[in-house]
């Protein structure tokens, strides 16, 4: 992997440049990033000053920054190189799995491991990559699937990690009315670290040369792209904080189990968040989750805890794959009427 | 020795009907490109049609493949003319399908839960717990009847399938689609009505599938992820839209799981499958019988 300078670090890549665009364009993103952020750091004080059921509230915080995490660290591979998998759940598992073992051996704490998590699930990320990536197209979103069905099929078997009953975790020593903020603060170093890359990516020549391979492959690869390298690294790439999360997530629910990870309507929701929202942009992905998230919570709300809302989900789906194939962010720039705090590429 | 006789015996009844299961996918995809991932999902339609009969009105599973296939049939040509006009000619065809054949997944499977709870069912009708016993030696050979009628119904149909495709004109127009489009076009086929006739012949056979499955696997409505995954690892295996391929990939992969389920014990069994599924794509990912997949 050495003829990879630019890939191994696409945070040092040479920045592609911007298009010009108006400075009012530019405070008002800025504006808005700050905005968002602060909202974000702030939220558990609002949270407990204004609603009674307090860690209710923060445990939805703790689920939107998660998915928005995972819809993020998806779009490296499946929006901007193009590559749909259906497998990313893996890496969730994975991140889960490793940051439990370590806590039941070693007492670790998962907020301290949860990069090492993530670094597994790179490392994983690497091997099924030069796997998986030998494909194209359907083919595949279909080694992914196979892939998402071996893992579940070893973590059922495996008893060193529970098997299909899983293992339980110790739970996390802290003083009960601040017991979710630790793990929003995490989730939160998620989320934002992850657009924070899929931006940086979005912005690197590395970015550019998945652009490339989504529009034509062959092309891509004519034009000097080393494909195979950058799909890889892309693939790679996206499993880092899905990892992470998914160690931080294992935690809040104290125990692991497989189909709390690897099953496929996880990995179909952080697809389906990434393409409602805007495949290959920066800002669909989370546009997206917040979406889907708001639609799951009204539908709870609605019809209670039912198997209608993964029908809700479906449906919403179709609708955009039918008429806005690019999702809300990229329907909106098509048509040029992206508000411009949107407009995070 | 007779044990491996044994093995070799419920594998390839197995196989039958894993192939009849994979003969509408691969018909599918080689007709019009759509990986349907939503076909195991109608699959289990069928099978939860078959098992309402069954229990309201004692019909027979078997027989309930005339109630099925046209419901499918008809179910298959109304969702392809609602899904698949609108995303012709649009970029990256193939993978539209496979994301809008989930998203059709994804709702069938809420609305199978919703009506029937996620319990596990299956019809059992008398022939579910039979079996024929051979003697030989002083052990014996078994053969459980349902399987054995489920394997002769869908050798059956996929015997029908082939008059169908080789004989008929409408057949022969299906195959010419299948192997170029647009001279098939040329020549004054109309390639969207053949299109969704072929459709509805693969849900037609999803639907015989499903009366046949009713009674040899437990089902529940999140059950079809699990065969998709399995159907497309022997689609994969014989090469997308071959059904000749499709039927031989379903006989050496059931074939393989019962000898992994054997020596391994049944979790493992479908590790055959996805094993084999990454191999194929490894080495030849164009199967044994495909033409190279192209985007």
């Amino acid at each position: 992997m050495s003829d990879l300078p630019i890939v191994e670090n696409p945070v040092e890549a040479e920045t592609v440049p911007e298009e010009p665009q108006p400075a009012s364009g530019r405070t008002a993103r800025r504006v808005a990033v700050i905005v968002i952020l602060t909202l974000v750091l702030l939220f558990p004080l609002i949270a407990r000053s204004v609603f009674p059921s307090y860690n209710y509230v923060m445990q939805l915080g703790i689920v939107l920054l998660m998915w928005i995490a995972m819809s993020s660290s998806w779009n490296i591979i499946g929006g901007f190189a193009g590559y749909i998998s259906l497998g990313h759940a893996v890496f969730y598992a994975i991140g889960g799995y490793v940051s439990g073992m370590i806590l039941i051996h070693w007492g670790l704490s998962p907020f301290l491991t949860a990069p090492l998590a993530g670094l597994a699930a790179v490392a994983f990320g690497v091997v099924a990559g030069l796997i998986t990536l030998r494909t194209r197209g359907p083919a595949f979103i279909i080694s992914t699937i196979a892939l998402l069905f071996l893992t579940l099929l070893f973590l059922d078997n495996w008893e060193f990690v529970g098997g299909t009953d899983g293992v339980n975790l110790p739970l996390a020593s802290f003083p009960v009315e601040w017991l979710k903020a630790p793990f929003y603060y995490a989730m939160a170093l998620g989320a934002i670290g992850s657009v924070y890359l899929s931006h940086r990516v979005a912005h690197s020549k590395f970015g550019l040369g998945l652009r490339a391979i989504s529009q034509d492959e062959t092309k891509a690869e004519v034009a000097g792209i080393n494909t195979r390298a950058y799909k890889v690294t892309a693939f790679a790439l996206s499993a880092f904080f899905i990892g992470s999360v998914g160690a931080i997530w294992g935690y809040t629910l104290t125990y692991l189990r497989p189909v709390a990870f690897l099953a496929i309507a996880i990995a179909a929701r952080m697809v389906l968040m990434a393409i409602i929202g805007g495949r290959g942009t920066v800002a669909g992905p989370v546009v997206g989750a917040v979406l889907i998230f708001a639609v799951d919570e009204f539908a709870v709300r609605q019809f209670g805890e039912t198997s209608l809302n993964i029908v809700v989900v479906g449906v919403l789906l179709l609708v955009v794959l039918l008429f806005f194939p690019l999702g809300v962010v990229g329907s909106l720039r098509n048509s040029g009427r992206l508000p411009a705090f949107l407009d995070w590429d | 020795m007779i044990s491996l006789l044994q093995v070799l015996i419920l594998g390839l009844l197995l196989g039958g009907v894993y192939a009849l299961m994979a003969s509408g996918l691969t018909l599918l995809f080689g007709v019009m490109r759509i990986v349907n991932l939503a076909h195991a999902a109608l699959i289990l339609v069928a099978a939860y049609i078959t098992l309402l009969l069954f229990d309201r009105f004692g019909l027979d599973p078997i027989l309930s493949a005339l109630v099925t296939m046209p419901v499918m049939f008809g179910l298959g040509v109304g969702l392809y003319l609602l899904l698949f006009p609108r995303i012709e000619g649009s970029h990256r065809y193939v993978e539209m399908t496979v994301l809008l054949t989930f998203g059709v997944a994804l709702i069938v499977e809420g609305l199978l839960a919703f009506i029937f709870t996620g319990i596990f069912r299956q019809a059992r009708p008398g022939y579910v717990m039979d079996a024929f016993r051979f003697p030989i030696g002083d052990s014996q050979l078994f053969v459980p009847t349902g399987q054995l009628y489920a394997m002769a119904v869908s050798l059956t149909l996929l015997a029908g399938l082939w008059v169908f495709l080789q004989l008929t004109r409408t057949g022969r127009a299906i195959r010419a689609t299948t192997q170029n489009r647009a001279a098939a076009q040329i020549v004054g086929i109309n390639v969207r009505r053949i299109s969704a006739l072929a459709f509805g012949v693969g849900l037609a056979l999803a639907g015989a599938s499903g009366s046949l499955v009713s009674f040899i696997f437990p089902f529940f409505p999140s059950k079809h992820w699990q065969w998709i995954a399995l159907m497309l690892a022997l689609i994969v295996l014989g090469g997308m839209g071959s059904i000749k391929g499709a039927v031989l990939g379903a006989l050496i992969l059931a074939v393989a799981a019962a000898f992994v389920s054997d020596t391994f014990g049944a979790t493992w069994s479908p590790i055959a499958f996805y094993l084999a599924l990454f191999l194929i794509l490894l080495v030849r990912p164009q199967g044994f019988f495909g033409a190279k997949m192209r985007l």
